[in-house]
């Protein structure tokens, strides 16, 4: 039993901080008031280009490299967005389509369908002392961005709650007039929240394919982006929130995939596809029972206008 | 019409910087001769090869290419207008790819295990498939206006649930059909006779009556919006829910028959598919031409009329797309267009801003 515990708990600490930093990333623009329906593409963006930069250097710098990836495609919502006026949404669904076209156009002209050579995964970390403790030593042994996954969001929480810079950001996607009555530059500070969403997003992606894969696939992140947007709501636009969602449909999914390998029989009684929609039908069962008590970022999705134009 | 032409010239812009990207793409990961080259064979792929129909070749290098990118365009239309009849009442449904998925498998049953005559069994599987795609997009709608779940991630959930229950289990699993021999196959059974949609051009084209359909689907759309009552109301929904409510509109049933009006849209692409082309549910339905609907209302501007222009010459493009991968042009590419000129889109406001400023430098400026 305790040993069921142990390799449930280290295989969703191995999966969830792709899921929890994109979260994160759509948590702090979407509270500065931009929509952040373009993270699968950041997500994307981030994985390929870490992948590839893994080729050629250490594969921490390449997470780097990720990163920029997934801030570069964010500065582009941001320029249509913040700079235009444009709809948020359309943007971050045209990035989407534009990472997911041009990533496959990419990865087949440069390495042929098969996803790119492999390449060094990300060195894991054992913690001396702990690996051999029941269940807790599944903490032990995990790349990086595992622990940066479960410090950040309280970082950010706090971030958000207790520092002035945290005020004004959410003040910026609730009543982006007052802050600009104020003398702040709601661009400045949006755009700030953009480009940071897209560097975690990025991360998120790197993570998938540098330390859950070896290379980058086809169809990476497969709808994990849209995962993380589901994660978001549901922790209500609070970074603790998101994290805590996000680490329940990673334990979710390692649940179903435990389930499954070590009990071959369930699938007479509940078959694969079933189990595959059980977190999505979750997801919408929460969120009605959550109903319009969500609390969304007021200027959520608008655009905003000075008046003296 | 001055305004008509101004409210298109921006998506007729971006699909040409669109275009023009992708060749200096294809130059720079081959060269500028492949880039012009694979061009070309898009555009005969799309639109048929004239000139060696010209010098003497049988018809079909005409029909086959052209029936091909019709039907192509009959899916993009349809699913294109699922996403823009949403958005005139103000919801943004990225749910179209589940809500064919739903009217792919319904249209698949009704065509394989009921028996009707013909001319009652092509009808009784576009309905199946309509309603069900409608029924998926209402539990959207339902959400939405009784607990106030946004639509954007209620669709997509609902997109997830539908792919795990129909391609992870009905189509694998109960439904799953068995061939000749007793062995079963990948996929539901094939549908009878007389359920498939009736070619255009007998054996010279796979083009089939769904592309009519679009077609007269688009001009319904369009009239209903623009010509009734319930259409105006839905607009104004889509303007102002507050002001529409003021004015007496039942915004609450416009939403719900709007959402379920484009459910059926996208509902009837996936019985196009299936009961015109495909034959059954094939293992996966694969192709996200729900996806792509968004990119087509947008490109389209949200018009039911431009969404099928949209759909018409990115159904020619897609066709035509295929044919790029003789010169090893990823197959790909079409929707990298399609996804660049959405882009582009996006970026209507600087568009016009460029626009205006030109604009503003030709004439005088006034007092």
């Amino acid at each position: 039993m305790l040993e069921i515990l142990h390799a449930l708990l280290f295989s969703t600490l191995d999966a969830a901080p792709a899921l929890v930093f994109a979260a994160l990333g759509a948590v702090l623009s979407e509270r500065a008031g931009v929509v952040a329906v373009g993270v699968e593409g950041m997500m994307r963006v981030g994985a390929f280009c870490a992948a590839v930069a893994a080729l050629a250097m250490p594969t921490a710098l390449a997470v780097c490299v990720g990163m920029l990836a997934g801030a570069a495609l964010a500065a582009v919502h941001g320029f249509l967005t913040i700079r235009w006026r444009s709809d948020q949404v359309v943007s971050g669904i045209a990035l989407n389509l534009v990472a997911l076209a041009g990533g496959t156009f990419l990865l087949e002209s440069l390495y042929g369908p098969n996803g790119t050579p492999p390449i060094t995964q990300l060195s894991r970390w054992e913690l001396p002392g702990l690996s051999s403790v029941p269940v807790l030593g599944a903490l032990s042994g995990h790349s990086a961005p595992t622990y940066l996954a479960l410090l950040l969001p309280f970082v950010f929480q706090a971030l958000l709650a207790r520092t002035p810079l945290g005020l004004r950001l959410r003040a910026v996607g609730d009543k982006p007039q007052a802050v600009a009555t104020l003398g702040l530059s709601v661009a400045g500070l949006r755009w700030g929240a953009v480009l940071g969403g897209g560097l975690l997003a990025g991360l998120g992606g790197a993570v998938l394919s540098t330390a859950v894969l070896d290379r980058f696939e086809q169809h990476t992140p497969a709808g994990l982006g849209f995962m993380a947007l589901a994660a978001m709501v549901f922790g209500r636009w609070t970074p603790v929130g998101a994290f805590l969602a996000a680490a329940f449909f990673a334990f979710g999914n390692a649940l179903r995939i435990g389930l499954v390998s070590s009990a071959p029989g369930l699938l007479e009684l509940v078959p694969q596809g079933m189990l595959l929609a059980l977190p999505y039908m979750l997801t919408l069962a929460l969120l009605t029972l959550q109903g319009q008590r969500s609390n969304a970022p007021a200027a959520l999705g608008a655009p905003y206008e000075q008046e003296s134009r | 019409m001055r305004e008509r032409v101004t409210q298109a010239l921006p998506s007729v812009l971006s699909v040409l910087l669109a275009l023009a990207v992708c060749w200096a793409l294809i130059a720079l990961t081959m060269d500028a001769g492949t880039a012009s080259d694979a061009y070309l064979q898009m555009l005969w792929g799309g639109i048929g090869n004239w000139p060696s129909y010209l010098e003497g070749a049988a018809a079909t290098v005409l029909t086959r290419p052209l029936g091909e990118a019709g039907m192509k365009a009959a899916l993009l239309t349809l699913t294109g207008l699922s996403v823009a009849i949403a958005f005139k009442v103000g919801l943004f449904n990225i749910g179209a790819q589940g809500q064919m998925l739903l009217g792919a498998l319904a249209a698949a049953v009704v065509g394989a295990q009921v028996s009707l005559p013909g001319v009652l069994h092509v009808p009784a599987a576009l309905l199946a498939a309509a309603l069900a795609g409608a029924a998926w997009a209402g539990i959207a709608a339902l959400l939405k206006l009784y607990r106030g779940v946004h639509e954007v991630i209620s669709t997509i959930m609902l997109n997830w649930v539908a792919v795990s229950l129909v391609d992870a289990w009905l189509v694998v699993g109960p439904l799953r059909g068995v061939a000749e021999g007793g062995q079963s196959i990948t996929g539901t059974a094939e549908i009878q006779p007389t359920a498939a949609l009736p070619r255009l051009l007998g054996d010279l084209s796979r083009l089939n009556l769904g592309f009519l359909l679009a077609l007269l689907l688009a001009v319904a759309v369009w009239a209903w919006l623009e010509r009734t009552r319930s259409g105006f109301e839905t607009r104004a929904v889509g303007l102002g829910a507050e002001a529409a409510r003021a004015a007496g509109v039942p915004v609450a049933r416009r939403i719900g028959v709007a959402m379920a009006l484009a459910g059926a849209m996208a509902g009837l692409a996936g019985a196009v598919l299936v009961l015109g082309t495909e034959g059954r549910y094939p293992g996966t339905l694969g192709a996200p031409y729900g996806f792509d609907g968004i990119a087509i209302a947008l490109i389209g501007n949200n018009h039911p009329l431009g969404a099928t222009v949209a759909a018409l010459f990115f159904g020619i493009l897609r066709a035509g797309g295929t044919r790029m991968q003789l010169l090893g042009v990823h197959k790909s590419f079409p929707e990298l267009i399609q996804g660049l000129a959405l882009l582009f889109v996006a970026g209507r406001m600087v568009w016009l801003a460029v626009l205006r400023r030109r604009q503003s430098s030709t004439e005088a400026p006034r007092a």
